[in-house]
């Protein structure tokens, strides 16, 4: 769009003036990583030193160390093994619910759609206490199994909203031509939708990887230390008798964030449908 | 076109022997279908979501510890509220929750739209900055709260070394819930920001010309027309940061854990150390319930803004 206001010189300004706000801007947000990741670089002593150390020759001792330790390894597994669960289950059981929402006009089907809106609105701490409760009087507590259910309580609502979308915007002449050619509605959702809907279940999958590998909360009641995973035991780097080990704490966060910064320039073009529950469309 | 008649318009099915018995057989399939589809959902969402609510309701209005049967609590009516209500940390996190709320999603709110109008100008290079200043967002919310916890540490921080002076940032209330907030704003921002740029992006660009044609000053611009139209993004912005800021939590609990005097003591806060480290389940119920209770309302509000949205 162009909308063209005053002269060439008065642009110009204009132009700079955006520019040097913006420079600003992306040094505020940014500082604070960038010497994160400066400190996670750093000797001990050079960490410690006043005043700080702007120039310093990078040593990668904290990483070696970190990517040693047994429970750190531990912990990415954990992570990676009830992130992709929970992101399995929800896919295996949303995305035939969000092929019906966007397909069919069946009785109570705005209530529910709006009941999975809702269920990734409450507050995760209102469903965890009873949660915790339930599972452990079931004998769950400390598995991977009860992580993963508790993560389904944001991922399966996030599957079935972007998932809808992306079915609504399919043209239903695609099932169309499949039923005329002797397919069933099994069939055609099976062998013609879904390799359609790959996108979008590529971006839910993401989406959701991304809350999952992030939450702290249900992690922190529902794991012990063989099943936490990695935001757990970074949170117990800062507690402890020891006082907090600067050294494995910046190096284990930059491990922690890569993974999920780059999930999340992999998804970008979906990031704001997802993180505004469908309500904007990217 | 309307979703009955996307259904209508799918008249064949396996070729049907005759017009009535088809369209049983094609009404009964459909019907199996929908509920193959549906019943997966229909009973995770009541076993992780339905019943874990029902059951803490329940236990709101018992006394029960977790040595006891899953049902065995002895009904108490409303002590559990009375209790809470009665609780001056309780009636004081309230007081923060909102107040913190406010403050966070005010911040937020002021500076993305101030971040989209920037990075909506027509000028090379936006998408460098738009990728860097959404960054923040990405990161996992309790590693970034960690790192700035390391940046404002008293005697070793960045930001102390910065402004000169030594400052206990976490160990004073005033300051604690500043940083608390601060942080807030550094994580959530860029969510705003790109909210509203979608937002900018899909606005039409007639009123904009005709308004400029009209001689239009750029604050005239900016608050006549621009703002006016981005009013449902605003809005949904708004409603979407509030019902998270309400339920913050991992920013409070790795910088501040509440304290120092219960100054950081959000009501997310509150129910998890009720729950988990006094361990009283039934008091944990019953602030989780008032939890509940408000952000469905905050909820239902926003469920009410979209459809009216997608009525127009």
């Amino acid at each position: 769009m162009a909308v063209v206001i005053g002269s060439r010189r008065a642009k110009r300004l204009e132009a700079a003036l955006a520019y040097l706000a913006l420079i600003v801007l992306t040094v505020a947000f940014l500082f604070p990583l960038v010497w994160i990741l400066g400190l996670s670089l750093k000797t001990r002593p050079q960490i410690f030193s006043d005043p700080p150390l702007f120039l310093w020759w990078p040593t990668l001792e904290h990483y070696v160390d970190v990517l040693g330790r047994a429970d750190f390894v531990k912990a990415f597994i954990n992570t990676l093994i009830v992130s992709s669960s929970a992101v399995l289950l929800s896919l295996c059981v949303g995305v035939p619910a969000a092929y019906a929402f966007a397909r069919f006009p069946f009785r109570g089907r705005s209530f529910l759609f709006f009941t999975l809106l809702v269920m990734r609105m409450l507050p995760p701490i209102a469903v965890l206490v009873p949660m915790y409760v339930l599972f452990s009087k079931l004998g769950l507590t400390t598995t991977h199994l009860s992580v993963v259910l508790a993560y389904t309580t944001f991922s399966l609502p996030l599957v079935v909203w972007i998932m809808r979308g992306f079915f609504e915007d399919l043209p239903p002449e695609v099932e169309e031509c499949a039923w005329i050619d002797g397919a069933t509605r099994y069939t055609a959702f099976l062998r013609v939708v879904l390799p359609l809907a790959r996108p979008g279940m590529v971006a839910a999958s993401i989406l959701c990887l991304q809350l999952a590998w992030n939450d702290f909360l249900f992690a922190a009641v529902l794991t012990n230390n063989a099943t936490q995973t990695l935001p757990v035991l970074m949170a117990g780097f800062s507690g402890g008798d020891s006082g907090v080990d600067w050294g494995a704490m910046t190096a284990s966060g930059m491990l922690v964030i890569l993974p999920v910064i780059i999930f999340s320039f992999a998804a970008q073009r979906h990031l704001v449908a997802g993180l505004s529950s469908g309500a904007v469309k990217g | 076109m309307s979703e009955s008649s996307r259904i209508a318009r799918h008249p064949f099915t396996v070729a049907p022997p005759s017009p009535a018995v088809g369209r049983l057989a094609r009404f009964s399939l459909d019907r199996y279908f929908l509920h193959a589809t549906m019943l997966p959902t229909f009973v995770v969402m009541l076993c992780i979501f339905g019943l874990p609510l029902l059951f803490s309701f329940y236990l709101s209005f018992t006394g029960w510890s977790l040595t006891q049967e899953l049902l065995g609590g002895s009904f108490v009516g409303l002590a559990n509220y009375e209790d809470l209500l009665a609780d001056p940390v309780f009636i004081g996190s309230l007081g923060i929750t909102f107040g913190f709320t406010a403050a966070a999603v005010a911040a937020q709110l002021g500076l993305g739209l101030a971040i989209a109008m920037l990075l909506n100008l027509d000028l090379p290079y936006m998408r460098v900055f738009r990728t860097a200043l959404v960054v923040p967002m990405m990161i996992t919310p309790i590693v970034g709260a960690l790192c700035w916890k390391l940046l404002l540490d008293p005697s070793h921080g960045v930001v102390n070394y910065l402004i000169g002076e030594r400052i206990v940032w976490l160990g004073m209330p005033g300051t604690a819930l500043a940083a608390v907030w601060l942080v807030n704003v550094w994580h959530s921002t860029p969510y705003v920001a790109l909210i509203l740029l979608a937002g900018l992006r899909s606005l039409p660009s007639e009123p904009r010309e005709a308004a400029a044609i009209d001689g239009a000053s750029r604050w005239q611009m900016f608050w006549h027309v621009t703002l006016p139209l981005l009013r449902p993004y605003l809005l949904v912005a708004l409603l979407l940061r509030t019902i998270f800021e309400f339920r913050a939590f991992d920013n409070v609990y790795a910088m501040t854990g509440g304290g120092p005097a219960d100054s950081t003591m959000v009501l997310s806060m509150y129910t998890y150390l009720t729950s988990f480290v006094q361990f009283d389940f039934s008091l944990g119920a019953a602030a989780s319930w008032l939890m509940l209770a408000m952000s469905m309302l905050m909820c239902l509000f926003f469920i009410a803004v979209i459809r009216r949205r997608d009525a127009h």
